[in-house]
């Protein structure tokens, strides 16, 4: 039998003091008041600080408190929260199903190309896991998740590349978002 | 001056790949494919086709897989869908200047667009590559002309063979309906042609267009995007990626593929010159050397790359392309 191995923590940066009141000190995330940032990539937290203080990303709790961050603090926090431990996740390999009983896997795995939806987990990862700047939406919490595809279809939410996610969730019906918003967020 | 050099630009009279044509094939659900022995070969040949990756090291060479050129594992026109390719073979290739059943084909691909070493002639991942191909057409034409039961079951040796034939069994309703000539030309087969752009294609002007469109996915150095170890944004250049015997390795080849089927899921549209750019930006890289390369890049050049490519050129005063090649299929 093996111990888990957990790497050296980071200390935090004075800087993550604020972001730990509403996301948690190891960014584990508050429902309702913050999602999970810890294993998210730095890559995509920093990304996304820039967005909320260019008002790319609107939320009115966030657009303050993203202000906050300015040079180098921007950083320092995105490798603090990006750090920090998720449980780990045996990644679901494409193929490993063939037909998925379930239409919201089918989505996620494989898509809906007569809409031009590819597969979640083309840009998400194995079991949405997330790397450079797609947000693991693994162990996300639901609520964070649907609030987040309405954003993209209210166009409150931007900043993606040629509007890829836009796009996406745009095509995506209410009930489609209820259930994947689910399907992730159970992803453990 | 050639004809395709007269012929006028037709660009905004092209079908946007937005658009779904009720003409295109529509091949049966995945979970329409029947229990028992056959129905496991075309759920292997998915399988494969989907997550190539499990062949790492025994037939392929580099980090893609069979579905990042073929959308939606191989069922989506336009994209050189499966179920097209599968009646258009035996078919003679100018490539290797023989006739080529559909195993063969497919021995192509590994050889070249997965940098590997081709599987044995009717190994089981050939058969169940073939019995995918041939289940997802023959579903699909069944659909069509309301023909009622199961997918007719062919043997290993008949499922390799592909469907432009004579002898090839199909159901009376579908014989009629087409000529096995016109079978072999479904609409939406392979990648559809774009006009020649405007100006002639430039690496210069498609880094451009990669920056602004295909970065975000593929990487600043083309290296694609590996999360858990999975590339399912794959590399386009370099030790990684298809190699210098690919088709996707030929400027037009690319630019027709881009054109349609990039950016992924089709947020915006890249105009015709922009496909060409970015596809002579992303073919002019180096690459895996070509499994035909005999240690004579220029013999090798005149011999086989006598088209709109790079290899044995340089571009922009840097090093002949070909003469830094990385390795044919290598141990990862």
């Amino acid at each position: 039998m093996s111990m888990p191995v957990f790497s050296e923590s980071m200390v935090m940066p004075p800087a993550a003091q604020l972001c730990g009141s509403c996301h948690g000190p190891t960014g584990q995330g508050v429902e309702p008041l913050g999602p999970r940032l810890a294993g998210l990539s730095a890559e995509y937290i920093s990304q996304q600080i820039k967005l909320f203080q260019t008002g790319l990303r609107q939320n009115t709790t966030m657009a303050p408190m993203s202000m906050t961050l300015q040079g180098d603090a921007i950083n320092q926090v995105a490798q603090y929260f990006a750090s920090q431990e998720v449980a780990e996740v045996t990644p679901h390999l494409r193929g490993e199903s063939v037909d998925y009983a379930d239409p919201t896997a089918q989505l996620v795995y494989q898509g809906d190309w007569e809409r031009l939806i590819p597969a979640c987990v083309t840009c998400h990862g194995p079991s949405a896991l997330g790397g450079g700047q797609f947000p693991r939406l693994a162990g996300q919490q639901a609520s964070y998740i649907k609030t987040q595809l309405l954003a993209w279809q209210a166009g409150t939410r931007k900043g993606d590349v040629d509007a890829m996610m836009g796009t996406i969730a745009n095509k995506l019906t209410a009930e489609e978002i209820d259930a994947l918003a689910k399907y992730f967020a159970d992803i453990k | 001056m050639s004809i395709a050099a007269e012929l006028p630009d037709k660009q905004a009279e092209l079908k946007l790949a937005t658009v779904i044509s009720d003409d295109y094939l529509k091949a049966g659900a995945l979970a329409e494919i029947p229990q028992g022995e056959f129905g496991d070969k075309v759920r292997l040949g998915y399988q494969l086709f989907v997550n190539t990756q499990q062949l790492r090291g025994q037939y392929v060479g580099n980090e893609l897989n069979c579905s990042n050129c073929h959308m939606d594992a191989g069922r989506k026109a336009n994209a050189s869908p499966l179920w097209a390719a599968y009646l258009a073979y035996p078919a003679y290739r100018k490539k290797n200047d023989k006739v080529n059943s559909y195993q063969e084909r497919i021995q192509g691909c590994f050889t070249y667009s997965m940098n590997g070493k081709a599987p044995e002639s009717g190994s089981k991942e050939l058969v169940a590559l073939s019995a995918y191909s041939y289940w997802l057409v023959m579903s699909g034409l069944m659909d069509k002309y309301k023909v009622t039961g199961d997918v007719p079951e062919l043997s290993d040796a008949e499922l390799v063979k592909g469907g432009k034939r004579d002898d090839f069994i199909l159901p009376g309703a579908i014989a009629s309906a087409m000529t096995i000539d016109e079978r072999a030309k479904l609409a939406g087969r392979g990648f559809p042609a774009i006009p020649k752009p405007e100006l002639a294609y430039s690496p210069e002007r498609g880094a451009e267009v990669y920056t602004a469109h295909c970065q975000a996915c593929h990487g600043d150095n083309g290296q694609g995007l590996a999360i858990a170890g999975v590339y399912s944004l794959p590399p386009l250049w370099g030790p990684d990626s298809f190699n210098w015997g690919a088709g996707m390795h030929r400027v037009n080849t690319a630019a027709n593929f881009i054109y349609e089927n990039m950016p992924f899921g089709k947020s915006i549209q890249l105009t015709n010159q922009q496909a060409w750019d970015v596809a002579a930006f992303v073919v002019s890289h180096e690459r895996p050397q070509d499994p035909r390369y005999k240690g004579d890049i220029d013999a090798l050049q005149k011999q086989y790359h006598q088209h709109q490519g790079y290899y044995g050129k340089s571009v922009d005063g840097g090093m002949v392309l070909g003469s830094k090649a990385y390795p044919i299929n290598p141990s990862k």
